[in-house]
């Protein structure tokens, strides 16, 4: 059994070197998201003590099933990207290897002050990251909704410390603080902005259009996959293991996610760049699992964050390709792109198609999840807006495939010579790990049972035998 | 009285960041307002007549009134990741300028996307 | 007209924040911190994993920590491990400073300083750096440590840049200071986890409150990061000096 410490150490000692042996960092990148997923599996459960002094006065590290997910699949998606970026992410070896830590930092730790270092390292990493879109003014842009997010978290946390003498996560959810009274409205929400900013909520997330929308093919995929499915789950944990969200609050942060949800997939019907598509279909899903964490949905929330993460790092990756390749990324300009890459083709339509919630992929069954637990709970509102959204989102990228599949006008015969170009969007290696990455999508979609059960709350993960949620058993320890 | 001007350094930082088009202008605002909320963590940890929390030969046993030591602790830690930020946003600036040949954001027109 | 809605914004805004934060905290008050009941009690008296009673300065052995300082007791023993991440923080930035700024860019030149400035740069320089050097190794015994004394040999570089047109840092070494440091700082910890069976724990002895010699793995922590910030905002200060930015 492995200290889970080690997946924030490896990679730190890594990004260390990999300023003192440059030549060699890229070797470096690769190994240090290989070991990664390779000491995954081997952690040791529970909570583990830095330091040798006990919660709350010291900082635990918590690893649980939720954590596991998380770990496991921003490490998967890290590393697929790393390999399918080779090219791109050796220039930004020492920045990744910091920023696979910090990720893994705040998936890991159970202090509340800790998790806003961590959380400070992985968007300082991703300030670091948006400057490879050239586009300077976004960067600064998300650099200073970041800081204000960061000043925001500080002073929340803050206040709490003031009144319960703790910093750490289970002891602050021990003391049962009641969230929905006005006394903790305000810090609460001071807290919720940061986390807000990050996973693109409405209206705090001014920055996405520009950082997104100039991303490259390495930068893009991270961003919506890792980062993102990253900050969605603490989020998750934040505001239901340490702040139990009821009352007023809970209802303000679920309409934030459901209008983030709306406008976000109408924005999406009326771009024809596909980065645009892409990101503002990420702002809606982003919202959709906000809402569905803050009302305490936790395993449809987990669902759709991998379902939306995996797709997402397909459909991002591809289309920076793309853009790489014929300098643009309007698909008006992209008709019978995947006339001639069938794989590369079939890949990104089942990664859309996953993300429409069609019936045997991915996207179905955690959308079907999230309904169902909404109906049972006695929701009629938000299942209403999913569907009907779910039209828009079906139109948008049904229309988008249709342009990218067939070459030529309405009308005429599909043909080779109408497509844009033959030129392979990824060599043959690329397309295969990009189209198994895509076949996962659709085996979690044909077997959702296996998929359920792999991810689901009440049974061990990997066949670990771990509990599914610390927290809660740690609160009502010492 | 503290806390109140402290909360207002940080109204006064984000009324500089989202008044000014100027970039060296909205970072200096980013910069009151980690300040404000700087000071506003120390005068959450401070009590009337506790002393600075260093044993010296003056003030030699644990028994005494010390100030909190972990509010003063997060306060150097944003102090750091302050630095750090503004570091960064002064190079975004530098990149801004040499791009653009301006330190307006306004004038750069929102930057068209490629 | 901008402005104007702006400042209404905000002043909107700042209302709704005073109004809700009167309701959980004094926000008028000022001196009512008290520690009982806080996390930080158990970090003055030090008894976190056991009660040693009062702690004396200069008398007290063995204690869990042995820091007189209190708050350096906090940054490189108790939560060091957000030391660890604040420290990478730092690093991070230098890290982007430097690949924003460019491989391939000159050295800026600046103009000739003054007769004053050149010949006292000399004297100060090594005054500055061995205070540097002293505030971050009696870090666990005054006030100060790792962080100011590592910008305070960062400032005596920046003073030579000031004084001298010419000068040029070679930056491997500092480059090759930074990395090792910072490896060497999560190597401690994970000695700490072989010998004492936590990361980052406190495993040598820790002496008599106030020595020097105390205080076990804090003043070898602090000297790693006064070289490892010393360095790297050393190195953020020769990037900001590279004249042209390539685009």
């Amino acid at each position: 059994m492995i200290n889970p410490v080690f997946m924030i150490a490896i990679p730190l000692i890594l990004a260390f070197l990999s300023l003192v042996a440059a030549r060699i960092k890229k070797w470096l990148l690769l190994s240090g998201v290989l070991i990664n997923i390779a000491i995954l599996f081997f952690l040791e459960k529970g909570e583990t003590v830095i330091g040798g002094f006990k919660p709350p006065f010291g900082i635990n590290l918590i690893l649980d099933n939720y954590s596991m997910v998380g770990l496991a699949l921003a490490g998967l998606l890290l590393l697929a990207g790393v390999v399918l970026s080779l090219d791109k992410a050796d220039k930004y070896s020492t920045v990744l290897l910091t920023a696979l830590a910090g990720i893994n930092g705040m998936l890991l730790t159970g202090d509340l002050f800790n998790l806003f270092i961590f959380m400070e390292i992985t968007i300082i990493s991703a300030y670091i990251l948006s400057t490879a879109g050239k586009k300077p003014e976004y960067s600064f842009n998300y650099l200073v909704i970041g800081s204000i997010g960061s000043v925001f978290y500080l002073a929340g946390l803050v206040v709490f410390y003031s009144l319960t003498g703790t910093l750490n996560m289970a002891d602050l959810a021990a003391q049962n603080l009641s969230m929905g009274t006005p006394e903790l409205l305000v810090p609460l929400f001071l807290i919720f902005t940061a986390f807000a900013i990050e996973a693109k909520l409405i209206p705090f997330g001014g920055w996405v259009k520009g950082v997104y929308g100039n991303s490259n093919r390495l930068t893009g995929a991270l961003f919506a996959s890792v980062y993102a499915s990253t900050v969605l789950f603490v989020f998750g944990r934040v505001f239901n293991e340490v702040f139990a969200l009821s009352g007023a609050v809970q209802t303000i942060i679920v309409l934030i996610g459901v209008v983030t949800f709306a406008f976000g997939e109408a924005a999406a019907f009326r771009q024809v760049k596909m980065r645009r598509i892409l990101l503002y279909s990420s702002i809606g899903q982003s919202g959709l699992a906000a809402a569905l964490f803050a009302l305490g949905l936790i395993f449809p929330a987990v669902l759709l964050v991998i379902s939306n993460a995996v797709s997402k790092f397909i459909m991002f990756s591809i289309t920076g390709k793309l853009r790489e390749i014929y300098k643009t990324d309007d698909y008006t300009d992209l008709k019978g792109v995947f006339f001639s890459n069938k794989l590369t083709g079939i890949a990104f339509s089942i990664s859309a198609m996953s993300l429409i919630g069609l019936p045997l992929f991915f996207g179905f069954y955690a959308k079907l999840n999230a309904l169902t637990a909404l109906f049972n709970g006695g929701n009629w509102f938000i299942p209403a807006v999913i569907l009907l959204f779910a039209i828009v989102e079906g139109a948008y990228f049904i229309r988008l495939l249709i342009a990218l599949w067939a070459p030529g006008k309405e009308g005429e015969i599909a043909d080779k010579s109408h497509a844009v170009g033959e030129i392979r969007i990824f060599n043959i290696k690329k397309s295969i790990l990009v189209f198994i990455l895509s076949l996962v999508i659709l085996a979690a979609g044909l077997i959702p049972d296996l998929a359920g059960k792999l991810i689901s709350s009440d049974s061990g993960f990997m066949g670990g035998d771990g509990p599914a949620f610390t927290m809660s058993q740690l609160k009502g320890g010492e | 009285m503290i806390r109140l001007a402290s909360l207002l350094l940080i109204l006064i930082g984000l009324y500089g960041i989202f008044s000014s088009r100027n970039v060296i202008k909205i970072l200096i605002g980013v910069n009151v307002m980690e300040l404000g909320v700087n000071i506003f963590i120390i005068s959450v940890g401070f009590f009337k007549g506790g002393i600075a929390p260093i044993l010296t030969a003056d003030s030699f046993s644990s028994a005494m009134k010390f100030v909190d030591p972990l509010a003063q602790a997060m306060v150097l830690t944003s102090i750091v990741i302050g630095l750090g930020i503004t570091a960064l946003g002064l190079v975004f600036a530098r990149k801004i300028h040499a791009q653009y040949d301006t330190y307006d954001l306004g004038a750069i027109g929102g930057g068209k996307d490629d | 007209m901008k402005k104007v809605f702006t400042a209404a914004l905000v002043i909107l805004f700042g209302v709704v924040l005073l109004f809700g934060l009167s309701k959980s905290i004094d926000i008028a008050g000022y001196g009512d911190g008290l520690i009982p009941g806080k996390a930080a009690d158990a970090y003055i008296n030090k008894n976190v994993t056991s009660g040693t009673g009062e702690i004396i300065f200069g008398e007290t052995k063995n204690a869990e920590t042995g820091s007189a300082n209190m708050v350096t007791s906090v940054i490189a023993n108790y939560r060091s491990f957000d030391t660890l991440g604040e420290v990478t923080v730092l690093f991070l930035a230098a890290v982007g400073v430097s690949l924003i700024m460019g491989k391939n860019s000159k050295e800026g030149k600046m103009k000739k300083s003054g007769f004053i400035l050149r010949t006292s740069a000399g004297i100060i320089f090594p005054v500055m750096l061995i205070t540097g050097i002293y505030i971050f190794t009696h870090g666990h015994l005054t006030p100060g440590g790792g962080f100011p004394g590592g910008s305070m040999i960062a400032s005596s570089f920046l003073l030579l840049y000031l004084a001298d047109e010419n000068f040029k840092l070679k930056i491997t070494g500092f480059k090759v200071a930074e990395g090792l440091a910072g490896t060497l700082y999560v190597m401690v910890g994970a000695v700490g986890l072989i010998i004492g069976g936590y990361f980052l724990i406190n495993f040598l002895p820790t002496g008599v409150v106030g020595d020097l010699f105390s205080a076990g793995i804090i003043p070898v922590i602090y000297v790693l990061i006064g070289l490892k910030v010393g360095s790297e905002i050393t190195g953020i200060v020769r990037d900001m000096h590279k004249e042209e930015v390539s685009v």
